[in-house]
């Protein structure tokens, strides 16, 4: 019954449809994990018609959600795959704000919007490339790495910027942040939000690396044994996640007009809650990018609400605690169920 | 977090505040303030009777160590408290300025303190980065013969310094509301938006209690709508555009700080907005030159004077020498000082200048 | 003329770790078309030679051939472009992936990174229909299969390959006596094809059925290379590894039941869970040995587990000397005075980075403590009374439990709950992963238990072993007790008839 082993299965008749899905890989799997917390926005949107109608449902607000939730969103995007590959990055917020600060130095407004991106991207690649060399040949353990360099570019931002706001002169750049560049009405920090989730589904769907990535999360001791490079991922994975703070840093300059110091605070937890949120395992092997970009939708929404109606801070974090227990309990039931 | 005008007197010392407005006029810096207030403070008609014969002057006298110890300077209006201060020292040939390190973590400055009443400097400047818990340090300077001017952020016994001087939050608000209600008084069903800074800081608690308290006074306006942003330029951006969601049309804003308001001031340009007034807060040069420039929002800002470090070297240099303060009948340096937040307009833009911090 | 250079050659392989020399010149030769077998106590080198073999070790010294010609296997990949697939006992499966998923990882069907998905289903399909089990939905996380199940896929991913030589590490553990077959088959299969299999397994009756020829490795060395298969007698296999005369004894069982027994200490009453087994009423006395056999999946873990109160029950009531006992709670039963040895010592029992002292006390801290400080001293004694009881080996409470054999780790586990004054014992396959030298051992080291009067709840896949230590018998069969008798009145086919075919009890 056994044709030759080596043999190429692809040369066997079709199987029988024994399995009903024969579509692609997961897409059942991902509708009911990602129900939730579609959930949840509905449920928000309906709160927001339902108390200012006049301003929440319209499409400046819509613009205004997006455009809020950009920045942290393509944060989000790389620590997703950190996360899932079973390591965190907590340095993320200090990379942004390295990042956004070194690329408004006035050396480097000198030498225009290029130069401004260049810098912040290689600034980002290259905190993530120490974090991913601590990491993978270091070794060290991630929480640890990535601490240290959450402290070190919180420092080293510091010092350049002396804790001055740094503001952009810079007119091609500033242009992108305001209405008359905006495509159709979409502003283009939204584009990229988009560019870069389509993109980072895509990789972790579709891909070797994103597989792998879930092979490395899952059981790193497997995936070695299965002939990957587990080392050589991690890096990778860090050097992604460096990488998306360099646009999301360049993203901030944009919006802002500025950069300073303090940027990015506490954007390593709001990526860790939004990527959590979004049903991505915290201990890896498990995740989607899909999940991750609703999560972050939900904390924007929320903070979007509770401005319109006026509500301050406080009642802002105890809803943003609140969603967070209940995503995370629903999605456990839904589990064990 | 990194904020900085960390006045903690109880908000009842608010009540206090008009008297508690010591004039004191030996620097430049100060005869600015003396000129602001003026402008609404009229305690001040007896100058002129000022008859001590030992008051401090600019005159080389008897050589004063003066050690200064502040928070990191991570912000700008902190940033200008060392500028000022090391400014002003240098000014004086007789002065010796220690300046420690910055430090946000009470652990080390109190080390800082520490090492500078080992070194025996004549007298000590402080601004804690957190009074409550420096207190101890100031105390032992005290017991050590070294007189402590603290600066803002206050001690939490008064055995612990010598003189206090700082900012008036409370007062900030007030004169806030004040100027924002004179701009409407004659529109009706004016409405009114507020960007507030760190809201679980007290600070930010007492600046919207004078905000609201001077609004009272205005029956046509009505504040519609607060946010808190947290002294960064980013959630200045980002509570900013909430803000300009939610009312679609609004006559005046006030936002606490004028380094979020980076942040804000690029949320309006955003939305296109320009139907309103801006005041800022605290003073920061780019604000003054908005002011001066007269092309956009911003009409005015509230003063959180950094030249308050100025002042206290000043207070420090004449402790050391043991001489009173020019322009008052008293012999003594007052036991406390609490500053004018001025309203700076166009009107009077350019006095200020000077003191606008980057 | 030589005669044609056989498939793989290992000459001399040296591999040396912090402390330990785990292979100390080992030679292996493997012909193609053949089965050959590793006999080996655990500790003996096995692990450590097929890791070389897949490329996960680098050896120290000695050399590789293949068809002849020197290799070296720097990495996984380069064994598996050779031809040579590994297939571990546990852990090379990714729970998270889907079956195609993990068939395919490190391999992916893709073009220029982007994965062909509808591709890698259609030949994870064919792959999993040529091992018999088209059943397996290609799609299903590997985590929702059975252990049964993840084998087939870890053999699925070695066949993904263009395979010369697949090696297999007790494939067999895991599987049921039908699967076992079906393996058999798939290895006939191979065979027939060319492939050479190394086969590695503690079960000698398989070794005997599929077996060409057998290496056996002692301590980092070879024992004894090809010896045949199916001629050579049992016990010089067990000699050679064990490095003594080692008959497959069970201890003495006591006389006779006393006439007068005393009152049972462990009691169940009709006690269910719903879908996992049907009422079950139990009686186990102070001193007596009761097995269960069973299949995997008959419910014979699930009732370990329920007794232990780590499964709530849904009808029926446990009693401990006539009190019932608090349901679906471990504190209470281990109050109680209910122990158990769980399947899966290493994650479900053992702390393995820790002493053996630490891992004896940690379920009786409280009793060498003083206001929250440890009395390490008479923590230590306690621990080591009980541990030299078992015959621990060897004799340090220091040592971490991970650098142990299967055995003693067991040993360990068992002396954690007799620091506990456990009343009754749950064990769960005590002697899964224990070479064939220790399990005697380890079987005096359980019956002396019983005679000091604890209760002793068995459970294992090994029917010879339930039938030579256990008093009485229960045959389970789809979570329900198909026969109940004193073991000395059974003998194995008995069982297993009655575990497969279910027929009536008597």
């Amino acid at each position: 019954m056994l044709s030759s082993p080596s043999a190429d299965a692809v040369k066997e008749p079709a199987p029988p449809p024994t399995s009903p899905s024969r579509r692609g890989i997961s897409a059942p799997r991902v509708d009911l994990r990602h129900l939730s917390l579609v959930g949840v926005l509905v449920a928000l949107v309906i709160v927001g018609a339902a108390t200012k109608p006049e301003q929440f449902l319209t499409g400046d607000n819509l613009q205004l959600i997006l455009t809020q939730s950009s920045v942290i969103g393509v944060v989000t995007v790389g620590v997703t795959f950190v996360i899932i590959g079973g390591g965190i990055d907590l340095s993320v917020g200090a990379i942004v704000a390295l990042a956004s600060v070194w690329a408004t130095t006035v050396a480097t407004q000198e030498f225009g919007l290029g130069g401004m991106l260049l810098c912040s991207l290689a600034v980002g690649l290259g905190c993530g490339l120490v974090n991913g060399m601590l990491i993978a040949y270091g070794p060290m353990v991630p929480f640890i790495a990535t601490l240290a360099m959450l402290a070190s570019a919180r420092g080293l931002a510091l010092l350049i910027s002396d804790g001055k706001t740094q503001v952009v002169d810079v007119q091609s750049v500033l242009a992108l942040g305001v209405p008359d560049s905006y495509v159709l009405g979409v502003p283009p920090l939204v584009l990229v939000f988009a560019a870069v989730a389509v993109l980072g589904w895509l990789v972790l769907g579709r891909t070797t690396f994103g597989r792998r990535t879930v092979a490395v999360g899952g059981n790193a001791e497997a995936s070695r044994l299965a002939g990957i490079a587990v080392q050589r991922q991690r890096l990778l994975l860090y050097l992604l996640s460096g990488l998306c703070c360099g646009i999301a840093a360049f993203m901030l300059i944009v919006l802002t007009g500025s950069g300073q110091n303090t940027n990015g605070n506490l954007y390593e937890l709001d990526a860790i809650a939004a990527a959590i949120i979004g049903g991505t395992l915290l201990s890896g092997g498990r995740g989607t990018i899909t999940g991750s970009v609703l999560g972050v939708l939900v904390f924007t929404t929320i903070t979007n609400l509770f401005a319109l109606n006026n509500l301050q801070s406080d009642v802002q974090q105890i809803a943003k605690g609140a969603i967070i227990v209940a995503a995370v309990l629903v999605q456990k039931g839904r589990k064990t169920s | 977090m990194t904020d900085t005008h960390g006045n903690q007197h109880s908000s009842h010392n608010a009540d206090n505040t008009s008297r508690r407005n010591m004039l004191f006029g030996t620097a430049a810096a100060g005869a600015a303030l003396f000129a602001a207030g003026c402008t609404s403070n009229k305690s001040n008609d007896d100058k002129e009777e000022a008859g001590q014969a030992n008051v401090a002057d600019d005159k080389p006298g008897k050589k004063v160590t003066i050690g200064f110890a502040g928070p990191q300077a991570d912000h700008g209006w902190l940033n200008a408290i060392n500028d000022q201060a090391k400014r002003r020292a240098g000014k004086y040939q007789d002065v010796t300025l220690e300046a420690t390190e910055g430090s946000n973590d009470n652990a080390q400055q109190v080390g800082q303190i520490e090492t500078l009443i080992n070194k025996k400097v004549d007298v000590l400047v402080i601004l804690p980065a957190d009074g409550k818990a420096l207190t101890q340090v100031g105390l032992k300077a005290m017991r050590a013969g070294i007189p402590v001017v603290n600066l803002d952020r206050v001690f939490a016994s008064q055995q612990a310094y010598r003189c206090w001087i700082g900012g008036d939050n409370y007062g900030m608000g007030l004169n806030a509301g004040r100027y924002i209600g004179e701009q409407l008084k004659d529109k009706k069903n004016a409405k009114v938006v507020e960007l507030a800074g760190i809201d679980n800081l007290e600070l930010t608690r007492q600046r919207t209690e004078g905000f609201d308290d001077a609004l009272k006074n205005y029956p046509n306006i009505k504040k519609v709508a607060r946010q808190a942003a947290e002294f960064t330029v980013e959630s200045g951006q980002s509570k900013m555009a909430q803000l300009l969601r939610a009312e679609t049309k609004f006559d005046a804003l006030w936002n606490h700080d004028d380094d979020q308001g980076v942040g804000a001031e690029r949320a309006i340009k955003q939305a296109g907005r320009d139907e309103f007034l801006m005041v800022g807060g605290a003073g920061s040069r780019r604000v003054m030159d908005a002011i001066k420039a007269d092309n956009s929002v911003i009409k005015a800002t509230v003063l959180y004077p950094p030249t308050m470090a100025a002042s206290a070297i000043d207070l420090a240099r004449a402790l050391g020498q043991g001489k009173g303060v020019g322009g008052l009948a008293e012999f003594e340096i007052p036991a406390s000082m609490t500053l004018y937040s001025a309203v700076v307009t166009k009107d009077n833009v350019d006095e200020y200048l000077p003191t606008g911090f980057k | 003329m030589a005669p044609p250079a056989p498939l793989l050659t290992m000459t001399r392989i040296t591999k040396t770790f912090p402390g330990v020399r785990a292979l100390d010149g080992v030679d292996l030769d493997v012909e193609a078309g053949e089965v050959h077998c590793l006999l080996g106590q655990n500790g003996a080198g096995k692990s450590t030679l097929i890791k070389v073999l897949a490329g996960a070790h680098q050896p120290d010294e000695g050399e590789i051939r293949w068809q002849g010609e020197p290799v070296r296997l720097p990495t996984p990949v380069a064994a598996m472009r050779l031809g040579i697939a590994t297939i571990y006992q546990e852990l090379d499966l990714v729970e998270h992936l889907s079956v195609t998923e993990n068939i395919f990882l490190g391999n992916e069907v893709a073009t220029r990174g982007f994965i062909r998905a509808r591709d890698a289903r259609t030949r994870a399909t064919g792959l999993l229909r040529r091992l018999g089990h088209p059943e397996i939905d290609p799609d299903v996380a590997v985590g929702a299969l059975s252990a049964a199940g993840q084998q087939i896929v870890s053999m699925a991913r070695a066949l993904s390959h263009d395979v010369r030589l697949i090696v297999m590490d007790e494939p067999s553990a895991a599987l049921d006596p039908d699967e076992v077959s079906n393996l058999f088959r798939i290895v006939g299969g191979l065979t027939a094809d060319g492939v050479a299999v190394v086969y590695i397994s503690h079960r000698l009756e398989e070794i005997r059925r599929i077996g060409d020829r057998v290496s056996v490795l002692k301590d980092g060395r070879v024992a004894a290379v090809g010896m045949p298969a199916r001629t050579t007698e049992t016990r010089e296999f067990v000699a050679l590894m064990t490095g003594r005369d080692v008959q497959y004894a069970f201890p003495e069982r006591p006389s006779a039941p006393a006439p007068a027994a005393p009152a049972p200490v462990l009691r169940t009453e009709g006690l269910t869970r719903a879908g996992e087994f049907a009422p079950l009423d139990l009686e186990l006395r102070p001193g007596e040995i009761v097995g269960l056999a069973g299949l995997v999946g008959s419910g014979r873990s699930e009732i370990l587990e329920t007794l232990s109160g780590a499964r709530r029950p849904t009808a029926g009531r446990v009693l401990i000397d006539g009190k019932p006992l608090r349901p679906g709670n471990v504190t209470a039963a281990v109050r109680a005075g209910v122990g158990l040895a769980p399947e899966e010592r290493k994650s479900q029992a053992l702390l393995m980075l820790e002493s053996v002292t630490s891992n004896v006390s940690v379920s009786a801290l409280p009793r060498f403590s003083r206001g929250g400080w440890i009395d390490r001293t008479g923590e230590r004694a306690a621990a080591r009374a009980h541990t030299r009881d078992l015959a621990l080996h060897p004799d340090d409470p220091g040592r971490p439990v991970r650098t142990l054999s299967g055995g003693n780790q067991q040993k360990v586990v068992l002396a954690r709950w007799l620091l506990r004054d456990c009343r009754v014992l749950l064990l769960d396959e005590p002697t899964r992963g224990v070479d064939v030298g220790a399990r005697a051992e380890l079987y005096t080291v359980i019956r002396r238990l019983a005679d000091s009067g604890v209760g002793v709840l068995l459970v294992s896949s090994e029917v010879p072993e339930v039938l030579g230590l256990a008093d009485r018998v229960l045959v389970l069969r789809e979570g329900r007790v198909v026969h109940t008798a004193p073991a000395r009145e059974l003998d194995e086919h008995r069982v297993l008839d009655l575990v497969m075919e279910g027929s009536p009890s008597c």
